[in-house]
């Protein structure tokens, strides 16, 4: 498998079980660092507001090799927790979210995909994977559709 | 003026594991091999992997548009196969060295005179029993030449085992390199899109490929490829111009000596040039090649209007279309209509397109809807709907105007429902160096450097290495 060689910092695996056991937060973005050699938390909050943490994504940035500011990809961890339609309560599920604008910079969207594994497997107990590339990727409604399989209500 | 950063020779190499590994970049096509520094947002060197070879005695290699000219006793070869996998192990590290080294690295090349590499005949000749020991000479020197620098080659996600245990001895006992990786073209192109799982469409010059890419991964078993690409429009455009009322001689450009202009479908005013020794066929076939992809640049398009070319009224619809003049290197020209759609026609539609020779038709299957299909059709079925709002697109075929549209289109009808998403860079040259931008920005990385098989384990391992380690 190619990947990029990048390592996670242990604040990424503590706040992650900070939210998973003790549901200190409710999302957590994580970031590469500036020198792309290690993933690090750049935000872990317990704010519900979804359209907050949308918009954070959006206007996330990362620097290229010459120093220009563009768009950037992050990779998120969001709590969600929805009602089943069919009436038998509320669920949770644990959600890993890739994002990688379409709009941003061809150096940082290969650094950011091929470290995504090396996160995605220090993360124990995550539900569901998803990958956005343009912001109607992460509006509220169709998310929680394919998070819940249709389930929710 | 003082603030601008050090030219890349000045810059400090030493620090392997820092950003500048001065790592190489090398991907090897049917139609052009790449080569440059990693780091880098194009190929520095990029040459045709078509070579001219003497057929006169002693035989001899010829590299490099520049060199391939009209010449007695000279054919062109192609040191790959057209499934993009290498054929001819004796010239891929010759022309490999001449690109990575020669071309990258003037500085470090041995002497002109004991290279190998484009000698003057004549020279060889008189040297009589000196020869020997020049070629010791040269290969102790070629052992040293890339020893500072990790190499990152490109590969077909078909490539053969014997194919990768080849290129791993060329790098590492022949170069001496310190550490190499291998990569899997539509891997590097998924990534390149930020995509770590992607269905990856690759429409290039020899051929077409769709893999599945899943968490950065080939899907073997998805892995679909066809004759269709480049060549093949090319044989589409060559029976257009034979079915041509009138027919249109294609000329190419180095037999034209001079010309007239003339009007549209007027005759032909221009005098050929007359060589005193035989060209051969193969020569000629590599220079109408280029007038053809001149042709498929400024003429071709993929008809990207609802339905197919031939659904009721759609033909009829195409010859109301603005058309296109192109003049061929003699001076004949004239306007292309509706054969400007067809002539693509037959990607998506093996009953369309011009009539083919029998070992150039394509069947059912090899259509680039049939082998979407099907590579879908290979992997689990809960994987398809992501794959399909994750499709890459790539290779220079797909920037004939229209493409994207059409490839969406045939998707939608396909898959009716489905959310269908297509990437495909903006830039010409993402899309034309796609796999080796996405090697340039992976082998720059810092963090690469564990990744990298050093020369230490593929020592302990042997060439078997590869297999294990570069899935």
């Amino acid at each position: 498998m190619s990947q990029s060689g990048a390592t996670v910092s242990q604040e990424c695996i503590t706040a992650y079980n900070e939210l998973k056991l003790n549901k200190k937060y409710k999302f957590i973005i994580f970031k590469l660092s500036d020198n792309y050699k290690e993933i690090v938390v750049e935000e872990a909050s317990d704010s519900k507001d979804w359209e907050a943490f949308r918009e954070k994504l959006i206007n996330a940035t990362s620097k290229s090799k010459s120093g220009a500011i563009g768009k950037g990809p992050r990779y998120a961890i969001y709590d969600f927790e929805y009602s089943l339609a069919s009436g038998d309560g509320l669920r949770n599920k644990l959600t890993f979210l890739a994002w990688s604008p379409d709009d941003a910079g061809v150096q940082p969207k290969m650094i950011y995909a091929s470290s995504k594994e090396a996160l995605k497997r220090s993360l124990t107990g995550i539900a569901t994977e998803l990958q956005a590339n343009d912001p109607d990727d992460i509006e509220y409604d169709s998310i929680i559709k394919t998070v819940s399989k249709g389930l929710a209500g | 003026m003082a603030q601008q950063p050090l030219s890349s020779a000045a810059q400090p190499t030493d620090i392997y594991g820092g950003d500048e590994v001065s790592a190489l970049v090398l991907d090897p096509g049917y139609c052009n091999t790449r080569a440059g520094w990693a780091g880098e947002d194009v190929p520095k060197s990029i040459l045709p992997s078509f070579y001219g070879h003497s057929t006169a005695t002693p035989a001899q290699n010829f590299f490099g548009d520049e060199r391939l000219i009209p010449r007695a006793d000279f054919e062109i070869r192609n040191y790959m196969n057209k499934d993009s996998v290498v054929e001819d192990w004796d010239v891929a590290p010759k022309i490999w060295e001449h690109m990575l080294i020669n071309r990258l690295q003037p500085d470090k090349q041995t002497a002109p005179s004991k290279n190998g590499l484009n000698d003057d005949p004549k020279e060889k000749t008189q040297d009589g029993e000196g020869d020997v020991a020049m070629e010791e000479t040269e290969n102790q020197e070629i052992e040293k030449l890339l020893q500072e620098n990790p190499l990152l080659v490109t590969e077909a996600p078909w490539n053969t085992p014997k194919a990768r245990e080849k290129t791993t001895e060329v790098i590492m006992e022949t170069w001496g390199c310190p550490a190499f990786w291998l990569s899997r073209t539509p891997v590097l192109s998924a990534f390149a899109a930020g995509k770590a799982t992607a269905l990856v469409i690759d429409v290039g010059g020899a051929n077409t490929s769709v893999a599945a890419i899943h968490d950065g991964m080939v899907l073997k078993r998805s892995i679909q490829k066809s004759p269709i690409g480049g060549l093949w429009l090319s044989s589409q455009i060559r029976s257009l111009w034979e079915t041509s009322e009138p027919k249109v001689t294609l000329t190419p450009t180095y037999m034209v000596e001079n010309k007239t202009p003339v009007d549209a479908l007027a005759p032909v005013q221009a005098r050929l040039r007359q060589f005193p020794y035989q060209i051969h066929s193969s020569f000629r076939a590599y220079e109408e090649e280029r007038v053809l992809t001149e042709f498929k640049e400024s003429v071709v398009e993929v008809w990207n209007k609802p339905g197919r070319l031939n659904s009721p009224g759609n033909e009829d619809f195409a010859k109301t279309l603005p058309g296109r003049v192109f003049e061929m290197p003699d001076g004949w020209n004239q306007m292309w209509r509706e054969q400007r759609f067809k002539l693509t026609e037959g990607l998506f539609d093996e009953t369309a397109g011009y009539p083919l020779p029998e070992e150039e038709r394509v069947g059912k299957n090899q259509t680039i809807p049939a082998l979407i299909r099907a590579a879908l059709e290979a992997v689990d079925v809960d994987l398809r709907g992501n794959l399909l709002a994750n499709v890459v697109v790539t290779g220079s075929t797909t920037l004939i105007n229209g493409f994207n549209d059409r490839l969406q289109n045939e998707l939608a009808a396909m898959y009716p429902g489905m959310k269908i998403k297509i990437h495909a860079a903006g830039l010409t040259s993402e899309r034309r160096f796609g796999a080796w931008i996405g090697g340039s920005i992976l082998a720059s990385l810092g963090t690469f450097h564990q990744m990298w098989i050093s020369r230490k384990e593929y020592e302990e391992n042997g060439p078997g290495i590869v297999e294990k380690r570069c899935k």
